[in-house]
Protein backbone atom coordinates (compact mmCIF):
# COMPACT_ATOMS: atom_id res chain seq x y z
CA UNK A 1 0.00 0.00 0.00
CA UNK A 2 1.28 3.47 -1.00
CA UNK A 3 2.10 5.01 2.87
CA UNK A 4 0.29 8.39 3.88
CA UNK A 5 3.00 10.86 4.26
CA UNK A 6 2.68 14.14 6.24
CA UNK A 7 0.56 16.52 4.29
CA UNK A 8 1.42 19.46 2.32
CA UNK A 9 -0.66 21.61 3.09
CA UNK A 10 -0.96 25.04 1.59
CA UNK A 11 0.76 27.84 3.08
CA UNK A 12 1.18 25.86 6.38
CA UNK A 13 3.91 26.02 8.41
CA UNK A 14 6.54 23.12 8.79
CA UNK A 15 5.04 21.60 11.74
CA UNK A 16 3.97 17.69 11.56
CA UNK A 17 0.71 17.77 10.59
CA UNK A 18 -1.49 14.63 11.14
CA UNK A 19 -4.30 15.51 9.20
CA UNK A 20 -4.45 13.18 6.45
CA UNK A 21 -3.08 10.06 8.58
CA UNK A 22 -6.74 11.40 11.00
CA UNK A 23 -8.97 11.48 7.97
CA UNK A 24 -7.66 8.67 5.89
CA UNK A 25 -6.40 6.23 8.54
CA UNK A 26 -9.59 4.41 9.33
CA UNK A 27 -10.43 3.70 6.05
CA UNK A 28 -7.53 2.63 4.81
CA UNK A 29 -6.78 0.55 7.94
CA UNK A 30 -9.95 -1.49 7.30
CA UNK A 31 -9.27 -1.97 3.71
CA UNK A 32 -5.69 -3.60 4.47
CA UNK A 33 -7.77 -5.26 6.77
CA UNK A 34 -10.73 -6.34 5.02
CA UNK A 35 -9.60 -6.19 1.34
CA UNK A 36 -6.18 -6.58 1.02
CA UNK A 37 -5.15 -8.93 3.20
CA UNK A 38 -7.70 -11.44 1.94
CA UNK A 39 -6.74 -11.23 -1.65
CA UNK A 40 -3.36 -11.89 -0.35
CA UNK A 41 -4.66 -14.94 1.57
CA UNK A 42 -6.69 -16.13 -1.35
CA UNK A 43 -3.07 -15.93 -3.13
CA UNK A 44 -2.14 -18.47 -0.44
CA UNK A 45 -4.93 -20.49 -0.67
CA UNK A 46 -4.56 -20.95 -4.13
CA UNK A 47 -1.16 -22.49 -3.74
CA UNK A 48 -2.93 -25.14 -1.11
CA UNK A 49 -4.69 -28.22 -1.34
CA UNK A 50 -6.96 -26.77 1.39
CA UNK A 51 -10.60 -28.28 1.56
CA UNK A 52 -13.50 -27.58 3.92
CA UNK A 53 -12.60 -30.51 5.88
CA UNK A 54 -9.23 -31.03 5.97
CA UNK A 55 -7.50 -28.66 8.12
CA UNK A 56 -4.86 -25.84 7.34
CA UNK A 57 -3.94 -27.72 3.83
CA UNK A 58 -0.58 -28.48 2.84
CA UNK A 59 1.85 -26.25 0.33
CA UNK A 60 1.61 -28.04 -3.29
CA UNK A 61 2.73 -25.10 -5.05
CA UNK A 62 1.69 -24.26 -8.45
CA UNK A 63 -0.38 -28.24 -8.57
CA UNK A 64 -3.95 -25.98 -8.50
CA UNK A 65 -2.92 -24.16 -11.29
CA UNK A 66 -1.08 -26.69 -13.27
CA UNK A 67 -4.72 -28.74 -12.92
CA UNK A 68 -6.99 -25.81 -13.93
CA UNK A 69 -4.74 -25.86 -17.57
CA UNK A 70 -5.40 -29.23 -18.63
CA UNK A 71 -9.14 -28.98 -16.66
CA UNK A 72 -11.51 -28.58 -19.81
CA UNK A 73 -13.81 -27.39 -17.31
CA UNK A 74 -11.68 -24.49 -16.59
CA UNK A 75 -11.47 -23.90 -20.62
CA UNK A 76 -15.04 -24.19 -21.57
CA UNK A 77 -16.22 -21.62 -18.43
CA UNK A 78 -13.04 -19.30 -19.59
CA UNK A 79 -15.00 -19.51 -22.81
CA UNK A 80 -18.09 -19.17 -21.49
CA UNK A 81 -17.42 -15.72 -20.00
CA UNK A 82 -15.74 -14.20 -22.90
CA UNK A 83 -18.72 -15.06 -24.97
CA UNK A 84 -21.12 -13.28 -22.00
CA UNK A 85 -18.76 -10.50 -21.64
CA UNK A 86 -18.10 -9.80 -25.10
CA UNK A 87 -21.89 -10.26 -26.32
CA UNK A 88 -23.70 -8.95 -23.73
CA UNK A 89 -21.68 -5.61 -22.99
CA UNK A 90 -22.39 -4.84 -27.20
CA UNK A 91 -25.53 -5.60 -26.97
CA UNK A 92 -25.99 -3.29 -23.95
CA UNK A 93 -23.90 -0.61 -25.03
CA UNK A 94 -26.02 -0.19 -28.36
CA UNK A 95 -29.67 -0.32 -26.92
CA UNK A 96 -28.80 1.70 -24.23
CA UNK A 97 -27.38 4.38 -26.71
CA UNK A 98 -30.70 4.07 -28.43
CA UNK A 99 -33.15 4.45 -25.83
CA UNK A 100 -30.37 7.50 -24.49
CA UNK A 101 -31.46 9.21 -27.78
CA UNK A 102 -35.33 7.69 -27.89
CA UNK A 103 -35.48 9.16 -24.28
CA UNK A 104 -33.65 13.16 -25.70
CA UNK A 105 -37.02 13.72 -27.50
CA UNK A 106 -38.12 14.22 -24.05
CA UNK A 107 -41.72 13.25 -24.33
CA UNK A 108 -44.66 13.75 -22.05
CA UNK A 109 -44.38 11.31 -19.33
CA UNK A 110 -40.98 9.36 -20.43
CA UNK A 111 -40.04 10.11 -16.65
CA UNK A 112 -42.46 7.11 -15.41
CA UNK A 113 -41.07 4.66 -17.85
CA UNK A 114 -37.41 5.83 -16.89
CA UNK A 115 -38.46 5.24 -13.29
CA UNK A 116 -39.80 1.60 -14.41
CA UNK A 117 -36.31 1.16 -16.40
CA UNK A 118 -34.20 1.81 -13.67
CA UNK A 119 -35.67 -0.72 -11.30
CA UNK A 120 -34.40 -4.00 -12.95
CA UNK A 121 -31.00 -3.03 -12.13
CA UNK A 122 -31.58 -2.53 -8.48
CA UNK A 123 -33.01 -6.50 -7.90
CA UNK A 124 -31.03 -8.76 -6.69
CA UNK A 125 -29.90 -10.87 -9.75
CA UNK A 126 -31.04 -14.60 -8.09
CA UNK A 127 -34.49 -13.09 -8.12
CA UNK A 128 -34.06 -11.86 -11.48
CA UNK A 129 -33.42 -15.42 -12.58
CA UNK A 130 -36.33 -16.95 -10.84
CA UNK A 131 -38.68 -14.35 -12.44
CA UNK A 132 -37.29 -15.36 -15.53
CA UNK A 133 -37.58 -18.62 -15.02
CA UNK A 134 -41.30 -18.40 -14.47
CA UNK A 135 -41.40 -16.01 -17.66
CA UNK A 136 -40.19 -18.47 -20.16
CA UNK A 137 -41.28 -21.26 -18.19
CA UNK A 138 -41.41 -24.24 -21.19
CA UNK A 139 -44.87 -25.48 -19.73
CA UNK A 140 -46.46 -22.62 -18.72
CA UNK A 141 -44.44 -19.80 -19.35
CA UNK A 142 -46.58 -16.61 -20.49
CA UNK A 143 -43.42 -15.94 -23.03
CA UNK A 144 -44.06 -18.84 -24.88
CA UNK A 145 -47.88 -18.57 -24.96
CA UNK A 146 -47.71 -15.16 -26.38
CA UNK A 147 -45.56 -16.75 -28.46
CA UNK A 148 -47.92 -19.79 -29.57
CA UNK A 149 -50.47 -17.05 -29.80
CA UNK A 150 -48.55 -15.29 -33.10
CA UNK A 151 -48.07 -18.63 -34.59
CA UNK A 152 -44.53 -18.88 -33.23
CA UNK A 153 -43.42 -22.27 -32.02
CA UNK A 154 -42.39 -22.74 -28.90
CA UNK A 155 -38.85 -21.82 -27.77
CA UNK A 156 -36.61 -24.16 -25.51
CA UNK A 157 -35.26 -21.13 -23.44
CA UNK A 158 -33.49 -22.46 -20.75
CA UNK A 159 -33.87 -25.88 -20.73
CA UNK A 160 -31.84 -26.65 -24.29
CA UNK A 161 -28.18 -26.45 -24.90
CA UNK A 162 -28.52 -24.08 -28.08
CA UNK A 163 -30.44 -21.36 -26.16
CA UNK A 164 -29.51 -21.44 -22.76
CA UNK A 165 -26.41 -18.98 -22.99
CA UNK A 166 -28.26 -17.10 -25.25
CA UNK A 167 -31.17 -16.36 -22.82
CA UNK A 168 -28.99 -15.39 -20.01
CA UNK A 169 -27.52 -12.97 -22.25
CA UNK A 170 -31.21 -11.61 -23.03
CA UNK A 171 -31.55 -11.76 -19.21
CA UNK A 172 -28.52 -9.73 -18.46
CA UNK A 173 -29.53 -7.45 -21.39
CA UNK A 174 -32.62 -6.52 -19.91
CA UNK A 175 -31.40 -6.12 -16.43
CA UNK A 176 -28.59 -3.70 -17.52
CA UNK A 177 -29.20 -2.28 -20.67
CA UNK A 178 -30.97 0.79 -18.54
CA UNK A 179 -27.47 1.09 -16.86
CA UNK A 180 -25.45 2.17 -20.26
CA UNK A 181 -28.73 4.08 -20.94
CA UNK A 182 -28.81 6.31 -17.78
CA UNK A 183 -25.24 7.24 -18.02
CA UNK A 184 -25.58 7.82 -22.01
CA UNK A 185 -28.33 10.23 -21.38
CA UNK A 186 -26.62 11.91 -18.52
CA UNK A 187 -23.83 12.48 -20.75
CA UNK A 188 -26.33 13.56 -23.41
CA UNK A 189 -27.87 15.97 -21.20
CA UNK A 190 -24.31 18.26 -19.95
CA UNK A 191 -23.77 18.74 -23.82
CA UNK A 192 -23.87 22.23 -25.26
CA UNK A 193 -26.90 21.95 -27.44
CA UNK A 194 -25.00 24.83 -29.53
CA UNK A 195 -23.04 22.22 -31.45
CA UNK A 196 -26.00 20.66 -32.51
CA UNK A 197 -27.68 23.08 -33.78
CA UNK A 198 -24.45 24.70 -35.78
CA UNK A 199 -24.79 21.28 -37.26
CA UNK A 200 -28.12 21.22 -38.12
CA UNK A 201 -27.79 24.74 -39.72
CA UNK A 202 -25.08 23.16 -42.17
CA UNK A 203 -28.11 20.51 -43.51
CA UNK A 204 -26.68 17.57 -42.14
CA UNK A 205 -29.35 14.78 -41.78
CA UNK A 206 -30.03 13.07 -38.84
CA UNK A 207 -27.72 9.49 -38.94
CA UNK A 208 -24.73 12.12 -40.33
CA UNK A 209 -25.26 14.05 -37.25
CA UNK A 210 -25.05 11.19 -34.79
CA UNK A 211 -22.59 9.29 -36.24
CA UNK A 212 -19.95 12.18 -36.78
CA UNK A 213 -21.05 14.82 -33.95
CA UNK A 214 -23.44 13.16 -31.45
CA UNK A 215 -21.40 9.76 -31.01
CA UNK A 216 -17.61 11.19 -30.83
CA UNK A 217 -19.43 13.24 -28.52
CA UNK A 218 -20.90 10.17 -25.77
CA UNK A 219 -16.86 8.41 -26.34
CA UNK A 220 -16.37 9.47 -22.61
CA UNK A 221 -19.54 8.18 -21.15
CA UNK A 222 -19.84 4.50 -23.61
CA UNK A 223 -16.24 3.68 -22.64
CA UNK A 224 -17.19 4.27 -18.87
CA UNK A 225 -20.59 2.59 -19.08
CA UNK A 226 -18.98 -0.47 -20.97
CA UNK A 227 -16.25 -1.40 -18.97
CA UNK A 228 -18.43 -0.92 -15.39
CA UNK A 229 -20.68 -3.43 -17.31
CA UNK A 230 -18.32 -5.87 -18.69
CA UNK A 231 -16.19 -5.82 -15.61
CA UNK A 232 -19.55 -6.40 -13.66
CA UNK A 233 -20.92 -9.25 -16.11
CA UNK A 234 -17.25 -11.05 -15.58
CA UNK A 235 -16.93 -11.04 -11.65
CA UNK A 236 -20.47 -11.45 -11.25
CA UNK A 237 -22.34 -15.02 -10.57
CA UNK A 238 -25.65 -14.62 -9.00
CA UNK A 239 -27.73 -14.66 -12.34
CA UNK A 240 -26.01 -18.09 -13.15
CA UNK A 241 -26.60 -18.81 -9.70
CA UNK A 242 -30.56 -18.04 -9.88
CA UNK A 243 -31.29 -18.39 -13.58
CA UNK A 244 -29.55 -21.66 -15.10
CA UNK A 245 -26.99 -22.71 -12.33
CA UNK A 246 -24.45 -22.99 -15.41
CA UNK A 247 -26.70 -25.98 -17.07
CA UNK A 248 -27.37 -27.43 -18.95
CA UNK A 249 -24.87 -29.66 -19.82
CA UNK A 250 -22.56 -26.42 -18.34
CA UNK A 251 -23.06 -24.68 -21.29
CA UNK A 252 -23.70 -21.52 -19.12
CA UNK A 253 -21.43 -22.08 -16.24
CA UNK A 254 -18.99 -19.14 -16.72
CA UNK A 255 -16.17 -18.25 -14.77
CA UNK A 256 -17.07 -17.15 -11.98
CA UNK A 257 -19.84 -19.66 -11.10
CA UNK A 258 -16.98 -22.81 -11.87
CA UNK A 259 -15.34 -20.97 -9.39
CA UNK A 260 -18.26 -20.84 -6.92
CA UNK A 261 -18.85 -24.30 -7.87
CA UNK A 262 -15.45 -25.54 -6.91
CA UNK A 263 -15.03 -23.40 -3.53
CA UNK A 264 -18.75 -24.42 -2.74
CA UNK A 265 -20.51 -26.98 -3.53
CA UNK A 266 -17.11 -29.23 -3.92
CA UNK A 267 -15.85 -27.25 -1.07
CA UNK A 268 -12.13 -27.47 -2.67
CA UNK A 269 -11.11 -24.16 -1.39
CA UNK A 270 -7.40 -24.12 -3.01
CA UNK A 271 -8.62 -24.81 -6.65
CA UNK A 272 -11.50 -22.06 -6.52
CA UNK A 273 -8.87 -19.81 -5.40
CA UNK A 274 -6.81 -20.29 -8.44
CA UNK A 275 -9.62 -19.41 -10.17
CA UNK A 276 -10.43 -16.89 -8.77
CA UNK A 277 -6.73 -15.36 -8.73
CA UNK A 278 -6.84 -15.63 -12.74
CA UNK A 279 -10.21 -14.03 -12.88
CA UNK A 280 -8.38 -11.30 -10.44
CA UNK A 281 -5.25 -11.18 -13.37
CA UNK A 282 -7.55 -11.31 -16.43
CA UNK A 283 -9.69 -8.25 -14.94
CA UNK A 284 -6.67 -6.30 -14.44
CA UNK A 285 -4.72 -6.90 -17.65
CA UNK A 286 -8.13 -6.72 -19.25
CA UNK A 287 -9.35 -3.59 -17.64
CA UNK A 288 -6.03 -2.01 -18.52
CA UNK A 289 -5.31 -3.09 -21.70
CA UNK A 290 -9.13 -2.15 -23.02
CA UNK A 291 -8.66 1.41 -21.76
CA UNK A 292 -5.43 1.94 -23.34
CA UNK A 293 -6.54 0.89 -26.69
CA UNK A 294 -9.65 3.09 -26.16
CA UNK A 295 -7.16 5.64 -24.97
CA UNK A 296 -4.84 5.00 -27.93
CA UNK A 297 -8.21 5.09 -30.52
CA UNK A 298 -9.16 8.23 -28.76
CA UNK A 299 -6.00 9.96 -29.30
CA UNK A 300 -5.03 8.91 -32.90
CA UNK A 301 -8.74 10.36 -34.19
CA UNK A 302 -7.63 14.22 -32.79
CA UNK B 1 -38.42 19.69 -51.38
CA UNK B 2 -41.44 17.38 -50.94
CA UNK B 3 -43.29 17.83 -48.41
CA UNK B 4 -44.70 14.28 -47.91
CA UNK B 5 -43.62 11.28 -47.31
CA UNK B 6 -45.13 8.10 -47.92
CA UNK B 7 -47.94 10.31 -49.49
CA UNK B 8 -48.33 11.64 -45.97
CA UNK B 9 -48.22 16.08 -45.74
CA UNK B 10 -45.88 16.84 -43.28
CA UNK B 11 -48.41 17.62 -40.56
CA UNK B 12 -49.77 13.89 -40.83
CA UNK B 13 -46.55 12.97 -40.43
CA UNK B 14 -45.47 14.63 -37.53
CA UNK B 15 -48.78 13.22 -36.12
CA UNK B 16 -48.12 10.09 -36.86
CA UNK B 17 -44.16 9.75 -35.73
CA UNK B 18 -45.72 11.69 -32.10
CA UNK B 19 -47.79 8.71 -31.92
CA UNK B 20 -45.37 5.73 -32.90
CA UNK B 21 -43.39 7.29 -30.56
CA UNK B 22 -45.37 6.84 -27.16
CA UNK B 23 -46.26 3.54 -28.78
CA UNK B 24 -42.73 2.55 -28.20
CA UNK B 25 -42.38 4.40 -24.82
CA UNK B 26 -45.56 2.21 -23.80
CA UNK B 27 -44.12 -0.51 -24.86
CA UNK B 28 -40.38 -0.05 -23.44
CA UNK B 29 -42.99 0.60 -19.92
CA UNK B 30 -44.53 -2.76 -20.12
CA UNK B 31 -41.25 -4.54 -20.65
CA UNK B 32 -39.81 -2.76 -18.05
CA UNK B 33 -42.37 -3.52 -15.62
CA UNK B 34 -44.55 -6.92 -16.97
CA UNK B 35 -41.69 -9.42 -15.57
CA UNK B 36 -42.71 -7.72 -12.01
CA UNK B 37 -46.62 -7.98 -12.36
CA UNK B 38 -45.98 -11.72 -13.53
CA UNK B 39 -44.30 -12.39 -10.41
CA UNK B 40 -46.83 -10.69 -8.22
CA UNK B 41 -49.87 -12.84 -10.17
CA UNK B 42 -48.28 -15.81 -9.87
CA UNK B 43 -47.55 -15.23 -5.88
CA UNK B 44 -51.37 -15.04 -5.47
CA UNK B 45 -51.85 -18.34 -7.02
CA UNK B 46 -52.15 -22.09 -5.64
CA UNK B 47 -49.52 -24.15 -6.70
CA UNK B 48 -51.90 -25.87 -9.09
CA UNK B 49 -53.60 -23.14 -10.68
CA UNK B 50 -50.18 -22.16 -12.07
CA UNK B 51 -49.79 -25.17 -14.15
CA UNK B 52 -53.33 -25.37 -15.09
CA UNK B 53 -53.99 -21.26 -15.66
CA UNK B 54 -52.50 -20.47 -18.97
CA UNK B 55 -52.32 -17.38 -18.98
CA UNK B 56 -52.90 -17.19 -15.12
CA UNK B 57 -56.76 -15.36 -14.69
CA UNK B 58 -56.81 -12.51 -12.93
CA UNK B 59 -59.15 -13.29 -10.24
CA UNK B 60 -57.45 -13.66 -6.51
CA UNK B 61 -58.89 -15.70 -4.01
CA UNK B 62 -57.94 -13.95 -0.80
CA UNK B 63 -57.26 -16.53 1.53
CA UNK B 64 -54.64 -18.44 -0.84
CA UNK B 65 -52.98 -14.92 -0.95
CA UNK B 66 -53.17 -15.09 2.77
CA UNK B 67 -52.06 -18.55 3.31
CA UNK B 68 -48.85 -18.17 0.33
CA UNK B 69 -47.73 -15.09 1.93
CA UNK B 70 -48.39 -16.28 5.78
CA UNK B 71 -45.84 -19.23 4.44
CA UNK B 72 -43.16 -17.25 2.81
CA UNK B 73 -43.60 -14.46 5.73
CA UNK B 74 -43.63 -17.09 8.89
CA UNK B 75 -42.74 -20.06 7.85
CA UNK B 76 -39.76 -19.82 5.64
CA UNK B 77 -38.53 -17.05 7.78
CA UNK B 78 -38.55 -14.40 4.94
CA UNK B 79 -39.97 -11.29 7.62
CA UNK B 80 -36.84 -12.58 10.11
CA UNK B 81 -34.75 -12.10 6.96
CA UNK B 82 -35.90 -8.88 6.13
CA UNK B 83 -35.20 -7.41 9.55
CA UNK B 84 -31.98 -9.08 9.43
CA UNK B 85 -30.86 -7.22 5.98
CA UNK B 86 -32.22 -4.09 7.58
CA UNK B 87 -30.12 -4.47 10.70
CA UNK B 88 -27.03 -5.77 8.53
CA UNK B 89 -26.93 -3.49 5.93
CA UNK B 90 -28.23 -0.11 7.78
CA UNK B 91 -25.13 -0.71 10.62
CA UNK B 92 -22.55 -1.64 7.98
CA UNK B 93 -23.35 1.51 5.70
CA UNK B 94 -23.77 4.18 8.35
CA UNK B 95 -19.94 2.90 9.48
CA UNK B 96 -19.03 3.17 5.83
CA UNK B 97 -20.38 6.79 5.85
CA UNK B 98 -18.40 7.39 9.20
CA UNK B 99 -14.85 6.27 7.98
CA UNK B 100 -15.55 6.87 4.31
CA UNK B 101 -16.83 10.58 4.24
CA UNK B 102 -13.71 11.99 6.45
CA UNK B 103 -11.23 9.86 3.52
CA UNK B 104 -13.33 11.43 0.56
CA UNK B 105 -12.99 14.59 1.89
CA UNK B 106 -8.82 14.40 2.46
CA UNK B 107 -8.69 13.10 -1.32
CA UNK B 108 -10.56 15.65 -2.77
CA UNK B 109 -9.05 18.73 -0.64
CA UNK B 110 -5.38 17.97 0.50
CA UNK B 111 -2.44 17.10 -1.39
CA UNK B 112 -0.63 14.43 -0.22
CA UNK B 113 2.12 12.38 -1.82
CA UNK B 114 0.88 9.10 -3.60
CA UNK B 115 -2.66 11.11 -3.41
CA UNK B 116 -4.24 9.85 -6.51
CA UNK B 117 -2.73 6.64 -6.46
CA UNK B 118 -4.63 5.87 -3.10
CA UNK B 119 -7.86 6.53 -4.38
CA UNK B 120 -7.78 4.26 -7.56
CA UNK B 121 -6.52 1.55 -5.47
CA UNK B 122 -9.56 2.25 -3.43
CA UNK B 123 -11.94 2.79 -6.10
CA UNK B 124 -10.79 -0.13 -7.76
CA UNK B 125 -11.73 -2.51 -4.85
CA UNK B 126 -15.61 -1.84 -6.38
CA UNK B 127 -14.72 -4.26 -8.66
CA UNK B 128 -12.95 -7.05 -6.80
CA UNK B 129 -14.54 -10.42 -7.51
CA UNK B 130 -16.49 -11.44 -4.25
CA UNK B 131 -15.73 -15.09 -5.44
CA UNK B 132 -12.08 -14.15 -4.73
CA UNK B 133 -12.11 -12.66 -1.11
CA UNK B 134 -15.32 -14.94 -0.28
CA UNK B 135 -13.17 -17.89 1.18
CA UNK B 136 -10.27 -15.57 2.65
CA UNK B 137 -13.44 -13.74 4.32
CA UNK B 138 -14.91 -16.56 6.00
CA UNK B 139 -11.80 -17.99 7.29
CA UNK B 140 -10.82 -14.78 8.79
CA UNK B 141 -14.48 -14.37 10.55
CA UNK B 142 -14.48 -17.59 11.69
CA UNK B 143 -10.65 -17.36 12.91
CA UNK B 144 -12.22 -14.29 15.06
CA UNK B 145 -15.38 -16.27 16.15
CA UNK B 146 -17.84 -14.10 14.70
CA UNK B 147 -19.25 -17.27 12.02
CA UNK B 148 -22.68 -17.09 11.78
CA UNK B 149 -23.47 -13.92 13.41
CA UNK B 150 -24.78 -10.25 12.52
CA UNK B 151 -20.66 -8.98 13.02
CA UNK B 152 -19.47 -11.50 10.54
CA UNK B 153 -21.70 -10.09 7.95
CA UNK B 154 -20.99 -6.46 8.67
CA UNK B 155 -17.49 -6.39 8.76
CA UNK B 156 -16.80 -7.74 5.15
CA UNK B 157 -19.92 -5.95 4.42
CA UNK B 158 -18.15 -2.17 5.17
CA UNK B 159 -15.57 -3.67 3.27
CA UNK B 160 -17.37 -4.18 0.14
CA UNK B 161 -19.45 -0.55 0.91
CA UNK B 162 -16.67 1.24 1.86
CA UNK B 163 -15.11 1.74 -1.90
CA UNK B 164 -18.66 2.87 -3.39
CA UNK B 165 -19.02 5.66 -0.45
CA UNK B 166 -15.86 6.72 -1.01
CA UNK B 167 -16.30 6.75 -4.89
CA UNK B 168 -19.36 8.77 -4.60
CA UNK B 169 -18.70 11.40 -1.72
CA UNK B 170 -15.46 12.32 -3.56
CA UNK B 171 -17.68 13.98 -6.26
CA UNK B 172 -19.73 15.56 -4.30
CA UNK B 173 -16.77 17.44 -2.23
CA UNK B 174 -15.09 18.26 -5.58
CA UNK B 175 -18.66 20.27 -6.40
CA UNK B 176 -18.02 22.63 -3.55
CA UNK B 177 -15.73 25.36 -3.92
CA UNK B 178 -12.40 25.34 -2.02
CA UNK B 179 -12.80 29.01 -0.94
CA UNK B 180 -15.98 27.67 1.49
CA UNK B 181 -13.05 26.20 3.12
CA UNK B 182 -10.62 28.53 2.97
CA UNK B 183 -13.07 31.30 4.15
CA UNK B 184 -14.04 28.89 7.52
CA UNK B 185 -10.26 28.14 8.92
CA UNK B 186 -9.52 31.90 8.06
CA UNK B 187 -12.59 32.54 10.54
CA UNK B 188 -10.63 30.01 12.98
CA UNK B 189 -12.51 26.47 12.04
CA UNK B 190 -9.53 23.59 11.89
CA UNK B 191 -10.13 21.29 8.97
CA UNK B 192 -12.35 19.04 10.94
CA UNK B 193 -14.27 21.53 12.24
CA UNK B 194 -14.54 22.42 8.28
CA UNK B 195 -15.50 19.29 7.69
CA UNK B 196 -18.04 19.06 10.16
CA UNK B 197 -19.52 22.03 10.97
CA UNK B 198 -19.67 23.88 7.45
CA UNK B 199 -19.37 20.75 4.49
CA UNK B 200 -21.23 18.39 5.56
CA UNK B 201 -24.78 19.73 5.87
CA UNK B 202 -23.82 21.22 2.30
CA UNK B 203 -23.18 17.82 0.91
CA UNK B 204 -26.16 15.79 2.59
CA UNK B 205 -28.06 14.86 -0.68
CA UNK B 206 -24.14 13.14 -1.59
CA UNK B 207 -24.00 11.36 1.84
CA UNK B 208 -27.95 10.16 1.00
CA UNK B 209 -26.56 8.85 -2.33
CA UNK B 210 -23.62 7.43 -1.46
CA UNK B 211 -25.53 5.60 1.22
CA UNK B 212 -28.08 4.13 -0.88
CA UNK B 213 -25.82 2.94 -3.38
CA UNK B 214 -23.63 1.77 -0.86
CA UNK B 215 -26.68 0.06 0.72
CA UNK B 216 -28.08 -1.43 -2.73
CA UNK B 217 -24.72 -2.56 -3.22
CA UNK B 218 -24.23 -5.06 -0.13
CA UNK B 219 -28.11 -5.41 0.00
CA UNK B 220 -28.15 -7.93 -2.96
CA UNK B 221 -25.37 -9.67 -2.01
CA UNK B 222 -25.13 -13.28 -1.17
CA UNK B 223 -22.26 -15.18 -1.84
CA UNK B 224 -19.86 -14.21 1.40
CA UNK B 225 -23.27 -14.50 3.58
CA UNK B 226 -23.80 -18.39 1.98
CA UNK B 227 -20.54 -19.11 3.32
CA UNK B 228 -20.57 -17.01 7.20
CA UNK B 229 -24.38 -17.71 8.33
CA UNK B 230 -24.89 -21.37 8.96
CA UNK B 231 -28.66 -20.66 11.01
CA UNK B 232 -31.85 -19.36 9.57
CA UNK B 233 -31.35 -17.17 12.35
CA UNK B 234 -29.15 -14.78 10.55
CA UNK B 235 -29.77 -15.04 6.95
CA UNK B 236 -30.36 -11.77 5.32
CA UNK B 237 -33.17 -11.78 2.50
CA UNK B 238 -30.60 -12.06 -0.67
CA UNK B 239 -29.43 -15.13 1.03
CA UNK B 240 -32.88 -16.50 2.56
CA UNK B 241 -34.15 -15.83 -1.32
CA UNK B 242 -31.26 -17.36 -2.98
CA UNK B 243 -31.80 -20.63 -0.96
CA UNK B 244 -35.32 -21.10 -1.39
CA UNK B 245 -35.26 -20.73 -5.10
CA UNK B 246 -32.02 -21.61 -6.15
CA UNK B 247 -32.53 -23.01 -9.48
CA UNK B 248 -30.30 -25.84 -8.25
CA UNK B 249 -33.78 -28.01 -7.26
CA UNK B 250 -37.26 -28.12 -7.83
CA UNK B 251 -39.41 -24.99 -6.35
CA UNK B 252 -43.05 -24.78 -5.36
CA UNK B 253 -43.73 -21.77 -8.03
CA UNK B 254 -46.78 -20.19 -5.44
CA UNK B 255 -43.57 -20.02 -2.44
CA UNK B 256 -40.66 -18.88 -4.94
CA UNK B 257 -43.03 -16.02 -6.77
CA UNK B 258 -44.23 -14.78 -3.05
CA UNK B 259 -40.29 -14.89 -1.82
CA UNK B 260 -39.45 -13.06 -5.21
CA UNK B 261 -42.23 -10.56 -4.42
CA UNK B 262 -41.19 -9.86 -0.77
CA UNK B 263 -37.70 -9.29 -2.08
CA UNK B 264 -38.37 -6.74 -3.85
CA UNK B 265 -40.32 -4.84 -2.04
CA UNK B 266 -37.84 -2.71 -0.16
CA UNK B 267 -36.24 -2.39 -3.31
CA UNK B 268 -39.25 -0.71 -4.86
CA UNK B 269 -40.04 1.26 -2.12
CA UNK B 270 -36.62 2.50 -1.67
CA UNK B 271 -36.42 3.32 -5.77
CA UNK B 272 -39.10 5.60 -5.06
CA UNK B 273 -37.16 7.75 -2.43
CA UNK B 274 -34.04 7.72 -4.80
CA UNK B 275 -35.34 8.73 -8.32
CA UNK B 276 -34.04 12.00 -6.75
CA UNK B 277 -30.34 10.69 -6.54
CA UNK B 278 -30.16 7.78 -8.44
CA UNK B 279 -28.73 9.61 -11.52
CA UNK B 280 -25.98 10.71 -9.53
CA UNK B 281 -24.87 7.84 -7.57
CA UNK B 282 -24.89 5.79 -10.89
CA UNK B 283 -23.01 8.27 -13.11
CA UNK B 284 -20.61 9.00 -10.42
CA UNK B 285 -17.31 9.18 -11.66
CA UNK B 286 -18.45 8.79 -15.24
CA UNK B 287 -19.02 12.57 -16.06
CA UNK B 288 -15.76 15.17 -14.87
Amino acid sequence: MTKVSSSIDSGKNRRRDFTVPVLLGPCVIYLAIFAIFPLIYSLRLSLTDLTADAGSGHWVGLRNYKNLVTDPDFWNAAKNSVVVVVSSVTCQLVLGTALAMFFNMRLKGSWIVRGILVLPMLINPTVVGVMWRALLNPDWGIVNYALQRIGISPVGWLGTIEMAMKTMILVDIWQWTPFVFIIVYARLQALPQDVFESVKVDGAGTWRTFRSVTLPLLAPALVFAGVFRAVDAFRSFDLVYGLTYGGPARTTTTLSFFAFQNGFQFQNYGYAAAVAYLMLIALVIGTSALLRVINLRANEAR
Amino acid sequence: MSSSVLGMSLKARRIFGRTLSYVVLVCLGIVGIAPFVYLAILSTKRRIDILSQVPPKLTFDWAVVKDTYQEVLKDQGMQSFVWNSVLVVGTATMISLLIGTPAAYAFSRLRFRGSSRLAETILSMRFMPPITVAIPLFLMVKFFGFQDSYIGLILPYVAFSLPVVVWITIGFFDEIPSEIDDSAMVDGCSRYQVLWKVLLPIIRPGLVTAALFGAIFIWNEFLVALYIVDSREHQTISLGAATLVSAQRPIDWNIAAAVGVVAVIPILLMSLIIQRYIVRGLTAGAIK
